[in-house]
């Protein structure tokens, strides 16, 4: 799709920018690579606009999300809900609502928006620009090395008048600084609804970020995932993707190597079931020199579930000394499954490593095998290898209780 | 204990075993030696109940029939076969594979499951008899384990597991003299009155170390001669030849140290 060069600024004005954006440029369709497996009926069935405060409460919170020790901002039909929120945090660490901050501190918070990556690339970012009002904001001061994780809570409830909600998370870390992030996004109903949420990330020089992601929207839901990241010198970005509820669930991350010496490292879980689509996109732009990136995907597709890694290393002119590996990793469960794989890689600088691989596999009749030979049952034994092969990128994460959550999520507490 | 009648077996139509008779009487240990292609593995595998094997005959163990059920039920009847390959599986934690097989046992028996604490107890004296560390249970199963290191988690596994009967394929391939020693030990430990094995192997080697009560040849899926542990000693002078009579063109090279007496 061709890019119209307009920043947007998030607010009416803005809004106007972005509607028109996808007034002359349209939705994105099978034709677009970035969008090809996406179900495009579903996705223009949504309904979104400026964000409506809903008065209902969410049911049993805390049973959905991993609890974790920190503070917490949590947004509902894109608007922060300050009763289920917990703001506070040590000296250094500013948590706010998108809305608030935008009053407080509008040249900050709209350099975050008006960075080149900011350009519209397709209707659903213009869509999220137009009506992300609100959301969290983090913003992290200069040498600052936090010891609780951060947590940012995405909850959808579609009802009558709207069944879809969007939501802008901005994360900016200063200089040398140190935090994790967990964002979880969930839903509420058996609706048909959607959610679409662009996380925008600046890590300052030598800053250092741990982002988990954890999507686990109901299977009546779509949920639409952007993370933006911006790298500068010797910067350290982390991110943890589990990519497991929604009929539809997508994940991309554009991540610009800006700074030299700064490294990426993106691994992730996509687990299928049912008729689901999990979606895959990633790009890491290697502008500067002497950068590493790392992606390591894994999926797991049962049933008719569809999985799709679709993993792009762009090396810039002038990136020397770059260091990129890629890998996907697949276990089908049953022949209607389907997996879609593909590198792309376009290097343009020299004395560049770039290593990319993918395998897609069956269990293993002979450890299945084995397994049975010491008496665990067919089932126990299946579940056992799956789990194994998923516990590789659980293993990732840093934080315990969310890799308890997630073991929990995925039917197992064995670790 | 064991009563294996006019067994055979094929796989992808091709013949392995034609007719094999063996008793086992509990307490008893069996060598069952043989050349390369002879049958040795295809009956241990047909004894634990590999999926992919044709099979006739009768197996009996304990007075149960074996032939029909699952390799899992196998195992609770007190079946236990140490592989010759054990099997690589990352991502499953050894300490939790373990738990996992001896409740599964103790469960398809009706018994109450172990603990993870009274397990671990339990699992750290079966260690010691194969002298493994105790981070070999945080590791996953066999991967990334050494030749000696997978085979002492085989006899680690037999040793929680306590079979009825059981059945070491080629247990001694690719081991050195220290780790053939600790390994023997691990199985003579576990010798008993209740207990019966078969040790399969190409080399007498092995049975200087585990004395076998009975020794018996395999020769195209069928066994041709039995006796005592001096009928091991008669093979390593003088090989297979005599028992064959066809060519041995896949004769197997001769050990590389020698332990012979």
């Amino acid at each position: 799709m061709t890019a119209a060069p307009a920043a947007v600024d998030p607010t009416v004005a803005g809004r106007t920018v972005a509607l028109d954006w996808v007034e002359a440029n349209g939705y994105p369709t099978k034709r677009h690579d970035a969008w090809r497996y996406a179900p495009h009926q579903q996705l223009t069935a949504l309904s979104f606009g400026p964000p409506v405060t809903l008065a209902s409460s969410v049911p049993d919170l805390e049973a959905q999300i991993p609890v974790l020790d920190g503070p917490r901002i949590v947004v509902v039909n894109g608007v922060v809900d300050v009763e289920l929120s917990s703001m506070t945090g040590p000296a250094g660490l500013h948590l706010s609502s998108l809305l608030d901050a935008r009053r407080e501190q509008p040249e900050r918070i709209s350099s975050h928006f008006d960075r080149g990556d900011s350009q519209i690339t397709d209707a659903y970012m213009a869509l999220n620009l137009a009506f992300g009002g609100d959301g969290a904001v983090v913003l992290i001061d200069d040498d600052v090395v936090l010891d609780v994780p951060i947590h940012i809570v995405d909850i959808e409830v579609p009802d009558e008048t709207r069944n879809a909600s969007c939501t802008g998370v901005v994360i900016e870390l200063g200089a040398r600084s140190s935090a994790t992030v967990v964002e979880t996004r969930i839903g509420v109903g058996a609706e048909f609804g959607g959610s679409n949420i662009r996380t925008t990330i600046t890590l300052g020089n030598a800053a250092s970020l741990e982002h988990v992601l954890l999507q686990d929207v109901p299977p009546s839901h779509v949920h639409l995932s952007s993370i933006d990241v911006h790298q500068a010198a010797d910067s350290r970005f982390l991110a943890r993707s589990f990519n497991l509820g929604a009929s539809y669930g997508r994940a991309a991350y554009d991540v610009d190597l800006a700074g030299p010496g700064a490294h990426v490292d993106l691994s992730g879980l996509f687990f299928g079931f049912g008729d689901q689509i999990l979606d895959q996109q990633i790009n890491v732009v290697h502008s500067a020199e002497n950068c590493t990136s790392r992606q390591s995907f894994r999926g797991v597709l049962d049933d008719e579930s569809t999985g799709i890694f679709n993993g792009g290393i762009e090396v810039r002119p002038g990136a020397d000394g770059t260091d990129a590996e890629q890998s996907n990793q697949n276990l089908i469960l049953s022949d209607r499954a389907e997996i879609n794989t593909q590198p792309r890689l376009e290097i343009l600088a020299d004395e560049v490593a770039c290593k990319h691989g993918a395998t897609v596999g069956q269990l293993d009749d002979t450890a299945m095998y084995y397994m049975r030979s010491r008496g665990i049952p067919a089932t126990e034994a299946r579940r056992l290898l799956i789990n194994g092969f998923a516990d590789q990128v659980v293993d990732e994460v840093g934080i315990e209780s969310v890799q308890a959550w997630i073991t929990s999520r995925l039917g197992h507490d064995d670790v | 204990m064991l009563h294996v009648n006019n067994l055979t077996a094929a796989i992808g139509g091709k013949q392995i075993l034609n007719g094999l008779d063996l008793d086992v009487g509990a307490g008893e240990v069996h060598a069952i030696m043989g050349p390369n292609g002879s049958g040795k593995s295809t009956f241990a595998h047909a004894l634990a109940g590999r999926d992919g094997y044709e099979v006739t005959g009768t197996v009996t163990l304990d007075g149960v029939d074996l032939l029909d059920m699952e390799p899992e039920a196998r195992a609770a009847a007190g079946v236990f076969l140490g592989f010759q390959y054990p099997v690589e599986i990352p991502g499953v934690n050894n300490m939790y594979f373990l738990r996992t097989a001896v409740n599964s046992v103790r469960r398809a028996r009706g018994e109450t499951e172990v603990g993870a604490r009274d397990f671990l107890k339990v699992a750290k004296e079966a260690m010691d008899l194969v002298e493994m560390k105790q981070d070999f249970l945080d590791r996953a199963v066999n991967a990334g384990f050494s030749g000696g290191e997978k085979k002492r988690n085989e006899i680690l596994q037999m040793a929680l597991m306590q079979p009825r009967l059981a059945i070491l394929d080629e247990t001694d391939s690719g081991l050195d003299i220290d780790a053939l020693r600790v390994i023997a030990g691990g199985v003579n430990a576990l010798r008993g009155p209740e207990r019966s094995m078969i040790v399969i192997t190409h080399y007498q080697r092995l049975l200087d170390y585990i004395k076998p009560d009975f020794v018996h040849v395999l020769v195209d899926g069928r066994i041709v001669e039995s006796g005592d542990h001096t009928l091991a000693l008669h093979l390593e002078d003088h090989g297979y030849a005599s028992f064959v009579n066809h060519d041995l063109d896949d004769a197997p090279e001769r050990p590389l140290t020698g332990v012979q007496s």
